[in-house]
């Protein structure tokens, strides 16, 4: 697990605390942006652009603009012979564009065409606490929900120390779970507990399910917070203990469950997100990523928060991406580590600063079980809480590569590709270079959606 | 003397206007053409259309100058949809994208040739000259335009048959272009080193033929 100290409670009073029941107040309307297309022949009725040729003469000028049907004229400020005609009632505007045409004095007539703004489409969800999350705004959320909100086709396995995805009663140990608020029409594939040995890989920490919400919390449901990926579907593998620890042989156990999972003859998982580390190699999870990785599946995991120019394993693993961490001054996070096998940063956050100035920390928020109520054994109670570290930047890239495989991309080395080519260029990095702090840059999943052309590029 | 020169000179002159304006000379054709065009960017073209070729149409008017010789100015277009895709490197599969994307290329060549054997039933033609070409893109993704626009002058070469001796004649011609520099600078053609515009392109042609001597 690679997250920083939780300063969680105080947070969790600032954003109220509580799971349910939301207040409505202060509700941000969803607003979709219709896409607006230019219309080149639509234009002002009755005026017509008259220009001359520069020799004319002023009264000329004049007389040739009531001759062809002019009521009234504007010239244009900048003194050109160019003249914005007002038409008398009736006289159409093709008439008129002919009558002028035929002037030997007048250089050309046309309609006063229409101009609109050429916006693309963006999605901004109505959840209550979305304002907080400045980590969406560092990642070009809404326009990336403007192109890909996400294939419940496509799954993330959150391998973490499990996701609270279900109610769920154990019938040996008689601790109740229950399933997170906000996890609106998620949908969630059967995952595994390798920690416990059995089919309820629930959440009885917090930080899988907080990463796990980044990826795809119920958006756009007026409660909570929003999830990058949020039409994705999830697969929880609880690979770590209460306390925040797995095993190499775990670890790798979910990598091949995950993987290896079918449904309908086909492989819903298509990204590993791994938000742990270890300082140590272990060659049964590097097998395991190389198996899952040939198997077509991406694997993403953080770089780790020792500060240092070392990165954690199995991040460092060629066929993983490794993940730094941004703040919201889209610096990098003092914790995050450095090296040659970055690829990528993201936001992850540093609850120490608030350069935003919204009045809260600069933590990355999602729900999960409020840490509160953890310390006396209850994992039924929910908050928004911030969290920072790289686990907190990696499922920000996982969410980008589960967008990319929602939009058609099949290949894992193509889409870290295309994260790459298209990532936010930092530290002076310049087009298509890297440093080892940043790596290719800040992910940007809306400028990979759009692919390649003929000759155009996203990044061009 | 002189004047029986210039009388020798005149004759000459008359016999060689006589005899050297050929069967062809001051015919204009106007000239219908379709048929099938094979990009250059062949490699680009699959990627993001599933084939480098397509039909083509256009047309041309021609003026014999000179015994065959003739000079043509024509124009030819070419369009072909398909869709953005995303190609990590040369050898890399094709990632489908989804988004529709259309190009059109429009050429306009200017050409000089020769048709042989003038006022046979069969006229083998050959000509070359340079082709003005716009390469347009466009596509949308929710909203964002990635279009792109190119004007460049290639070369061009073709060689044909035409069949009949009337005014409307039937013909065949192969030809290849080359606009290169037009692309190339980002895109899937930055990705496999395409920078060509032009290509092969074979077309069958309705000709009707005026001022026929």
């Amino acid at each position: 697990m690679t997250t920083r100290a939780f300063p969680v409670a105080a947070f969790a009073l600032l954003l109220g605390g509580s799971s349910s029941p939301l207040p409505a107040q202060d509700v941000v309307k969803a607003v979709r942006q219709a896409r607006t297309v230019a219309a080149p022949f639509a234009y002002r009725d009755g005026q017509v652009i008259v220009a001359f040729r520069d020799a004319v003469d002023p009264r000329d000028a004049e007389r040739a603009l009531r001759s062809g049907g002019g009521l009234e004229a504007r010239r244009s400020r900048t003194g050109a012979a160019r003249f914005l005609v007002m038409l008398e009632p009736g006289l159409r505007v093709p008439d008129a564009i002919a009558a002028f045409s035929r002037m030997p004095e007048v250089e050309y007539a046309e309609p006063n065409g229409i101009m609109r703004r050429t916006q693309a489409t963006t999605f901004k969800p109505d959840d209550h606490y979305y304002k907080y999350q400045w980590d969406m705004t560092q990642m070009n959320a809404e326009r990336t929900w403007g192109i890909q909100k996400g294939s419940p086709n496509v799954a993330v396995a959150v391998l973490d120390g499990g996701v609270a995805y279900e109610d769920y009663t154990d019938p040996v140990t008689g601790q109740v779970f229950k399933k997170a608020p906000d996890w609106g029409d998620t949908k969630f594939l059967p995952g595994y507990d390798f920690v416990n040995g059995d089919a309820h890989p629930d959440d009885d920490e917090f930080h899988g399910t907080h990463v796990a919400s980044t990826i795809a919390e119920g958006t756009n449901n007026a409660i909570g917070m929003a999830g990058l990926a949020f039409g994705c579907a999830l697969m929880p593998v609880k690979v770590l203990d209460q306390n925040g620890e797995g095993t190499f042989f775990d670890v790798a156990e979910g990598i091949d469950y995950a993987a290896g999972y079918t449904e309908g003859g086909v492989k819903p998982v298509k990204v590993i997100n791994m938000s742990l580390g270890s300082e140590s190699d272990s060659q049964t999870v590097a097998s395991a990523v190389d198996r899952a990785y040939s198997g077509g599946v991406l694997l993403v995991a953080a770089a780790g928060n020792a500060g240092q120019n070392a990165v954690d394993f199995p991040a460092r693993l060629a066929n993983v991406v490794a993940v730094g961490a941004l703040d919201a001054r889209k610096e990098k996070a003092a914790y995050s580590n450095t090296g040659p096998e970055i690829d990528l940063v993201a936001p992850g956050g540093d609850c120490n600063r608030d350069d935003n100035a919204d009045g809260v920390p600069d933590c990355v928020f999602q729900q999960m079980p409020d840490p509160d109520f953890l310390k006396v054994g209850r994992y039924d109670q929910f908050c928004y809480c911030g969290l920072d570290g790289t686990s907190m930047a990696t499922p920000h890239v996982s969410a980008a590569a589960a967008l990319l495989f929602s939009q058609g991309f099949t290949d894992p080395a193509a889409v870290r590709k295309a994260l790459e080519q298209t990532a936010e260029r930092l530290g002076g990095a310049t087009a298509g270079g890297r440093n080892d702090t940043f790596g290719y840059g800040l992910a940007q999943p809306a400028a990979a959606l759009p692919g390649l052309g003929v000759d155009t590029a996203s990044n061009k | 003397m002189r004047h029986h020169r210039s009388t020798t000179l005149a004759a000459l002159l008359g016999a060689f206007a006589v005899f050297a304006v050929p069967a062809g000379a001051g015919e204009i054709a106007a000239e219908g053409q379709a048929g099938y065009r094979d990009l250059a960017f062949a490699n680009t073209a699959q990627a993001l259309f599933g084939s480098s070729s397509g039909g083509t149409f256009g047309g041309a008017l021609r003026y014999t100058f000179w015994r065959g010789a003739f000079a043509s100015f024509g124009y030819r277009t070419f369009s072909k949809d398909g869709e953005r895709v995303f190609v990590a490197s040369s050898t890399a599969p094709v990632q489908k994208l989804g988004f529709p994307l259309s190009v059109k290329i429009e050429s306009l060549p200017l050409t000089v040739g020769y048709r042989f054997r003038v006022g046979h039933t069969i006229v083998p033609y050959v000509a070359a000259g340079a082709a003005f070409t716009k390469y347009q893109e466009t596509s949308t993704v929710a909203g964002e335009s990635f279009d792109q626009s190119v004007s460049k002058t290639g070369f061009t070469g073709a060689g044909g048959v035409e069949v009949g001796k009337g005014p409307l004649r039937f013909g065949a011609e192969a030809g290849y272009t080359t606009v290169s520099g037009a692309i190339g600078t980002d895109g899937v053609s930055k990705v496999y080193g395409e920078d060509d515009i032009g290509g092969f392109h074979v077309v069958g042609k309705v000709v009707l033929a005026f001022g026929i001597k």
